[in-house]
């Protein structure tokens, strides 16, 4: 198959591109449009590479890997958690009351929200900033950490582009902690929160104005199980089993019944 | 029935036009107007693809698929132009009024059809929406009563309204005088003063009734106009005819010099008389001039000067934000030309047509008319537009002139529009800046 490369120039054509590989959502016009993280990528991700050497948690601040043939001292930050940033911290307590009117608490430190914790030195692409760390065992680790340009730079006027530079993510990886429908969501909601193409209360008797049957997810929806529609999560596929091996073991549903 | 294949590949729509820039090959999809920067293997597969399906198969392998459709609805009315006056002082050789009057008696538009354009205008014109009045004629000078009514009742309803309200006239210039200006300049008018070159080439084809030229005259009267300008615009437009087609690069900087905000170029392509319509080698020699003035125009852009060629400016700002264009103007949807009598008309151009009217200003758009007539006139319903790349920046020309003479331009036009996209790519990688900050 040949490599057909499409740079988009003009406004329309950028703004309906859908790179190679990209599913249709991507497309500002198809997006559902959630804000946070975002159903069609999650925006989190770009902030993961924004400093040279390792790669942070999108939700965390915890170094989870450092790039190849970094100096040793990068690569002990991992399994770090990093506090601050050249004096921002990017961490804060959450304080307030837990319901409307009650005491105010301090529910203890939270992470702060990317875009605007890293917003003041994100101008600095290039330069070195002061980032401090904190290992397993509470010590304070200081690393000098090169900043990553946000925008991609065209080469041939070296102006802005209205892109991510390419060394902020790799391929896949801003759509890589989306919502997984079939492995997580299908797990987390349930109760009749699906439209009628997922099945959901199956196996379904009724005898004497009563029914029972079995949620969809029940690991164990044998004729000699229980009819009962079960929460319970020890009695449901794991996250695991089902991003392993769903379509085995959700079955089609034929006249209300898996298919046997 | 037998059906030869090339009988069937010439009908194919084409999904979009390769061509060639000093910045490699660029693809313009029309779907969309979406314009690219293709690489090596993309122009060779474009150029050895069979025909315009294999093409179309191309983009979408390259998940180049078919842009989201725009809906069609008819638009709600948001621009009138009245005809205050049917009737005109000049002759000019071409004229689509036929020297002003439409080829009926001379007349003048009484102020109460004006004032009721305006409510019909306004009639559902919310705060923030941009409404349009224009003043043509014949000449509008020649009933400024009502042209100086209407506008100040327009104006008034603007503030009750909140609406943005945009006052244009379309002169001959003959009869400005500094009041006149003052007026203008007071609403923030767009004055466009139809000189079709300087001097003779003027002369030749805007003459008075007596048969003197008009252009010492018009400039006389004009020049105290382009030193008032402030909010007023006062732009220029040329029309070119064979005869003067050898000269439009030099009338262009001439009257760019002479200090007007814009000056613009249209070929004459219909009169009324066949007078001055434009032939094969005429329209080849207008797109050479053209594009000699396109170039003026990169030129002054990459340096950062002032050369306002009205057709680069908007080819710039059309080809930048891809316009997609079902129709090629307004006209019959948001748009209505307003004849002395009060009748509604697709157009300015249209006015006392019977082929044309749309209800009046009483009675409001036929909305079935509307339909039919966007329908209708929409490119994908013409021919042979709905197989042309260029068909959704063209829009399939000016219905006036397609209606009355055909499409004898159409080799013209994509000469043009395939310079603009060249032009586009030089503009947008050595001067972003000039389609904003930050652009790219």
């Amino acid at each position: 198959m040949p490599n057909l490369t499409l740079d988009p120039t003009n406004l329309t054509a950028q703004f309906q591109h859908r790179g190679r590989g990209n599913p249709p959502s991507v497309i500002p016009l198809a997006a559902i449009s959630n804000c946070f993280p975002g159903l069609e990528f999650d925006f989190r991700n770009v902030w993961r590479r924004v400093f040279e050497g390792i790669v942070l948690h999108e939700a965390s601040g915890l170094v989870v890997d450092v790039d190849p043939g970094v100096p040793a001292e990068i690569t002990a930050l991992r399994g770090n958690q990093l506090i601050s940033v050249d004096g921002d911290p990017m961490l804060a307590d959450v304080t307030g009351p837990a319901t409307p009117g009650g005491a105010v608490q301090n529910f203890g430190p939270d992470f702060l929200e990317w875009s605007n914790a890293l917003a003041r030195i994100l101008s600095r692409a290039g330069q070195s900033v002061r980032c401090v760390f904190q290992d397993a065992q509470n010590n304070s680790v200081t690393s000098m950490l090169k900043i990553r340009p946000f925008f991609h730079i065209d080469e041939l006027t070296g102006n802005r582009a209205p892109a991510i530079h390419e060394t902020l993510a790799s391929p896949g990886e801003l759509t890589q902690s989306l919502c997984s429908p079939w492995q997580n969501d299908y797990r987390e909601c349930a109760c009749y929160y699906w439209a009628a193409s997922r099945p959901d209360y199956i196996n379904v008797q009724t005898a004497g104005g009563v029914t029972t049957g079995h949620n969809w997810m029940t690991r164990d929806r044998s004729p000699s199980a229980p009819r009962t529609y079960t929460l319970n999560s020890s009695l449901l596929f794991t996250y695991d089993e089902l991003f392993q091996n769903w379509e085995t073991l959700l079955k089609f549903q034929l006249d209300g019944k898996d298919e046997t | 029935m037998f059906v030869p294949l090339s009988a069937l590949t010439e009908h194919q729509p084409r999904p979009g036009h390769l061509f060639p820039t000093e910045l490699g090959w660029h693809v313009l999809v029309a779907d969309g107007s979406r314009l690219f920067r293709v690489n090596e293997e993309f122009r060779q597969a474009w150029q050895s693809a069979p025909d315009e399906r294999g093409r179309h198969a191309l983009l979408k392998e390259a998940d180049i698929g078919a842009a989201p459709p725009i809906a069609d609805t008819p638009p709600p009315l948001r621009a009138l132009s009245l005809a205050v006056a049917q009737k005109c002082n000049l002759a000019c050789t071409y004229c689509y009024a036929e020297q002003g009057d439409f080829g009926g008696p001379p007349k003048n538009m009484p102020l109460e059809h004006a004032l009721r354009a305006v409510d019909r205008l306004f009639q559902d014109a919310r705060q923030g929406e941009s409404v349009n009045l224009s003043f043509l004629g014949g000449e509008p000078l020649l009933n400024r009563p009502v042209l100086q009514a209407a506008t100040r009742y327009a104006a008034a309803a603007a503030l009750r309204t909140g609406a943005a309200l945009s006052l244009s006239i379309t002169t001959n210039g003959t009869l400005v005088t500094p009041d006149d200006g003052a007026f203008f300049e007071e609403h923030g008018f767009s004055v466009s003063v139809s000189l079709d070159g300087v001097g003779d080439v003027h002369d030749r084809q805007r003459p008075f009734r007596g048969g003197d030229g008009s252009y010492a005259r018009i400039l006389q009267r004009i020049e105290p106009l382009l030193r008032m300008q402030r909010r007023m615009q006062v732009s220029t437009r040329l029309t070119a005819t064979p005869d003067s087609t050898h000269s439009v690069k030099e009338s262009i900087d001439a009257l760019i010099d002479l200090g007007f905000h814009s000056v613009g170029v249209s070929p004459m392509l219909a009169s009324p008389t066949g007078h001055g319509e434009m032939d094969p080698a005429a329209l080849t020699r207008l797109l050479d001039q053209m594009k000699e003035c396109g170039r003026a125009f990169e030129y002054a852009v990459m340096r950062g000067t002032r050369y306002p060629f009205l057709n680069m400016m908007n080819a710039m700002k059309e080809i930048h934000r891809g316009s997609h264009r079902p129709h090629p103007c307004g006209a019959g949807g948001s748009y209505f030309g307003v004849s002395a009598d009060g009748k509604l008309y697709a157009c300015h151009r249209f006015v006392d047509d019977p082929g044309a009217e749309f209800g009046s200003i009483e009675d409001g758009v036929d909305l079935d008319r509307q339909e039919r007539w966007l329908h209708d006139r929409h490119v994908e319903q013409q021919s042979p537009c709905k197989t042309c790349w260029a068909r959704y920046l063209c829009g399939g020309g000016c219905h006036h002139e397609v209606i009355r003479r055909g499409r004898p331009a159409c080799d013209y036009i994509r000469g043009w529009l395939e310079y603009c996209l060249g032009a586009y790519v030089r503009i947008k990688t050595f001067a972003p800046g000039y389609f904003g900050a930050d652009t790219n």
